[in-house]
């Protein structure tokens, strides 16, 4: 069995929001422009949250990449009355657009706060279209996103190694933002095989869930405190 | 018209007690319950044939509804799951505290229904082709209609003896008969 | 027929008989500002559902406020005349028949408020358990399928509870009208409602069997129906959302703005109708004495939610909480225990307060409380997610705002409507209610024989 998940190390987190950017052009999130951004519509599927600890001038910044953390025990799926929102075989917690019809309920609740609507549908003018990527569909008005761990590049990873007669390895699968951090703070694998790097990572004495007394079961570990810092 | 005829010969009572009057002398004439019919604007318990007998099934009907409509909110809740069971991470596709808020509103609407229907049927409602009688807006205003079926022989007879329980007041003569007979 | 009661019942059969000019200007009226609501709704359809000020994180505002507010009110009638049918009270009878119809018109406006709610309003139909080509089901573990089923039933049911014992009624028109004039279209329009109904004694003794089932039956639904509701909220686990009391204090709250409705619309309907005779003072003191109950048992639940949260000190329900009590919201939480507690304490505790005019007044206040309630629960929960970086606000937008103004139109047309085709008090049921009390002469003085 295969369970996908990410460790993210927020010691070597920069917040340079690289990830975010990549997560954008791989994803053909619609970007909604600055009045709609100041009306809460700003859409990210990663996003870094700042945290300030400290008084200026002895102030210290921490950034905490959040995304949808592709729960075990998801709150959202549950309550989607259509099964729009469902649990993958491979530990997804999957999206199907087609099938969605904005109730929205999923998303109030997500402790995480990491599910977009689509109040309108996106634009890309000409000549920006071509930059969508033709893997990922682009959503229409009226229905809720997410993070999918880059299902498309799972997918493709996937389709590479069945081509090549070979089961999958670590390393072969990249997310769009595990791929493009310069501190190569994201680290994508199956949790399931003891052997890859996300395995190793999660258990490290650093590792902790977000919102952990929640029990929703996250597939996102996120590290912290230790020598590196 | 045959002398011997039956038809329908109507009342019109302002009270209720001049109704129980007429009814108690119908009875005492020997008038089946089946040939009397009462009809007014609001239920009078107790004005009725004391051997009409009228019943209702709609108690046992609503309990025989709801156990099927709960039964088929149950199948449809359980059924439908697990013909295409979705993955759901372990959590189960059928938990009965969930089904059973479907089955409960399943047993409503089977009751509900039922009950509207057997009234319906009790009734024999909808009736479209009701011919309204001459007297039927005496029911509007409140009074009560009293029919007996006799044969038209019997009906001169009847009437005068029905006439000699009024006080006072005029009486015109019956002049046509007519079978109305709605039920 | 007693005089006195055939010049009671002229102002019943008034609107029933004969166009008053004022009720046409009123359904007029009420018909423009129901307009605003569907030109809203088509505007919103056009330009997508992001003409709303919905935003993350408040994915829900003004309709699933109005939503909560619309089916709250539908326990006006329905549950209360069932309850007061059930156990008898005899001066139920003037009332029952205007409280069941606010139910069918509230509800009706309830329902809608998912649908105007929806991102694709077009493709509501995935929720319904039909057999289709996707061969998938709705997930019948999902508390919205449970409301559409449970407001489906409701809606049936109050219909038909609205319906039955108006039969009678149907007929007494049918044979009013066939009598003036058997070809004038009331007289065909009665008689195709009426359904032949000929008030023999099977029929009679049919149709309370199952007046009283029907009562007996919709009590546990409308119960369900604002349970139901109030897990859409209690299922999640949101702060201030996740409590195991939001079942009964929905119920509660339900009853308290159908009562509060109840008490405008008699008022109203008293006053614009003549029904002094009917809707008389006794009957707005007893409603009253309901009403004031209510209110206590609506404070002392909020009470308790609200100490539990307060006592329990966890952080992410204190900042909800906070918000709520000294927050952007204190001013209208603050305004909701002046007008849900406060005013009708003061007023319905006594005699004078129980009069009409007051119980209407204490009945707008207690309907914009309730409003206020169900907003505070959807937005102020949603405004304030755990995770304190997505924190956000809302701001209805005019298209929100037209559809909430446009459904109180279209409330008071489909009322204003209903009022012209049945009578708003149960004709059979008062005389009834008369006939048991005696007040009937017996004094007949003539026996009148005709045969057909």
């Amino acid at each position: 069995m295969t369970r996908w998940g990410m460790v993210i190390d927020t010691d070597r987190c920069t917040g340079c929001g690289a990830c975010v950017v990549a997560c954008h052009a791989e994803n053909n999130i619609q970007t909604v422009g600055e009045e709609e951004a100041r009306n809460g519509r700003a859409m990210h599927w990663l996003r870094i949250e700042r945290h300030y600890e400290g008084e200026f001038p002895d102030i210290q910044v921490r950034f905490l990449p959040v995304l949808c953390q592709q729960c075990g025990s998801a709150p959202c799926e549950p309550v989607c009355p259509v099964y729009a929102t469902y649990r993958t075989p491979e530990g997804l917690n999957a999206m199907v657009y087609s099938r969605c019809i904005g109730t929205r309920y999923c998303a109030n609740n997500c402790p995480y706060t990491v599910r977009f609507f689509n109040w309108h549908a996106g634009e890309w003018p000409k000549p920006l279209d071509r930059q969508l990527n033709p893997d990922v569909s682009v959503r229409p008005a009226g229905v809720m996103e997410k993070c999918t761990f880059c299902v498309q590049r799972i997918q493709e990873g996937q389709d590479r190694a069945k081509d090549e007669s070979r089961q999958v390895t670590d390393g072969d699968i990249k997310t769009a933002c595990s791929q493009s951090c310069p501190a190569r703070a994201i680290t994508f694998g199956d949790l399931e095989n003891s052997e890859s790097r996300v395995a190793q990572m999660a258990k490290s004495a650093r590792a902790s869930h977000l919102l952990e007394d929640l029990g929703t079961d996250p597939s996102v570990i996120y590290l912290q405190g230790g020598e590196e810092h | 018209m045959q002398r011997n005829e039956k038809t329908w010969l109507h009342a019109v009572f302002e009270s209720p007690i001049d109704a129980q009057g007429a009814l108690q002398k119908l009875t005492e004439y020997g008038f089946d319950s089946n040939d009397i019919e009462v009809r007014s604007s609001i239920p009078l318990e107790g004005l009725y044939p004391p051997d009409l007998h009228v019943r209702s099934h709609v108690p046992l009907m609503a309990v025989l509804g709801g156990i099927v409509g709960g039964i088929c909110a149950f199948m449809l809740t359980s059924l439908t799951s697990q013909a295409y069971p979705m993955e759901t991470g372990g959590m189960p596709i059928v938990p009965l505290p969930t089904t059973g808020v479907i089955t409960f509103e399943g047993i409503a609407i089977g009751a509900i229904l039922t009950t509207v229907a057997t009234v319906l049927y009790e009734c024999g409602l909808p009736f479209f082709r009701m011919k309204s009688g001459p007297l039927d807006h005496y029911l509007a205003e409140g009074q009560i209609v009293i029919a007996a079926f006799m044969r038209a022989d019997e009906y001169s007879d009847w009437t005068s003896k029905a006439v000699a329980t009024k006080r006072q007041g005029p009486h015109q003569p019956p002049h046509s008969v007519t079978n109305v007979k709605g039920v | 027929m007693t005089p006195g009661r055939m010049s009671r019942e002229v102002p019943l059969f008034r609107p029933l008989t004969s166009w008053r000019p004022k009720l046409i200007l009123g359904s007029l009226l009420a018909g423009a500002v129901a307009a605003l609501l569907f030109y809203s709704w088509g505007y919103q359809v056009r330009n997508d559902i992001g003409v709303t000020g919905l935003n993350r994180p408040v994915f829900w505002g003004f309709y699933i406020t109005n939503f909560v507010f619309w089916i709250g009110i539908s326990h006006a009638g329905t549950l209360i005349s069932a309850i007061l049918r059930v156990t008898s009270a005899e001066w139920r009878r003037p009332v029952t028949r205007c409280a069941e119809a606010i139910t069918v018109f509230a509800l009706s406006i309830g329902g809608l408020f998912p649908l105007i709610h929806l991102g694709r309003p077009w493709l509501f139909w995935f929720m319904i358990p039909l057999p289709n080509y996707r061969g998938l089901w709705p997930n019948f573990r999902s508390p919205l399928v449970w409301d559409m089923m449970a407001i489906g039933t409701y809606l049936t049911g109050s219909i038909l509870y609205l319906l039955l014992p108006m039969l009678p009624d149907l007929a007494i028109l049918r044979d009013r009208h066939i009598a003036d004039n058997p070809n004038s279209a009331r007289a065909r329009i009665y008689r195709f409602l009426a359904l032949g109904w000929r008030g023999t004694a099977q029929q009679w003794h049919s149709l309370e069997s199952g007046i009283r089932a029907l009562a007996v039956i919709i009590i546990p639904v409308a119960v369900s129906v604002h349970t139901i509701v109030s897990w859409d909220f209690s299922m999640t686990r949101q702060p201030m959302w996740h409590s195991t009391i939001f079942g009964p204090y929905f119920v509660v709250g339900a009853i308290y703005s159908g009562i509060a409705v109840l008490m405008v619309a008699m008022y109203l309907l008293r006053r614009g109708m003549g029904l002094e005779s009917y809707l008389n003072d006794k009957i707005f003191n007893n409603l009253g004495l309901l009403f004031l109950t209510f209110t206590l048992i609506w404070s002392y639940f909020t009470f308790a939610e609200h100490l539990t949260v307060w006592y329990g000190n966890e952080p992410s329900e204190m900042a909800v909480f906070t918000e709520r009590i000294s927050g952007q919201y204190a001013w209208v939480f603050w305004a909701m225990i002046l007008l849900n507690v406060a005013l009708p304490m003061l007023v319905l505790s006594f005699p004078l307060g129980r009069k009409p005019f007051f119980t209407a007044i204490v009945g707008v206040g207690v309907l914009i409380g309730m409003w206020i309630e169900r907003f505070l629960i959807v937005v102020g929960t949603l405004s304030l997610p755990r995770l304190d970086f997505t924190v956000g606000t809302y701001q209805p937008s005019w298209t929100e705002l037209g559809i909430l103004v446009g459904s109180f139109g279209l409330f008071v047309l489909l009322y204003l409507i209903f009022v012209q085709i049945a009578p708003i008090v149960s004709i059979w049921e008062v005389r009834e209610g008369e006939h048991h009390l005696g007040q009937v002469r017996p004094a007949s003085e003539h026996l009148t024989v005709e045969t057909t």
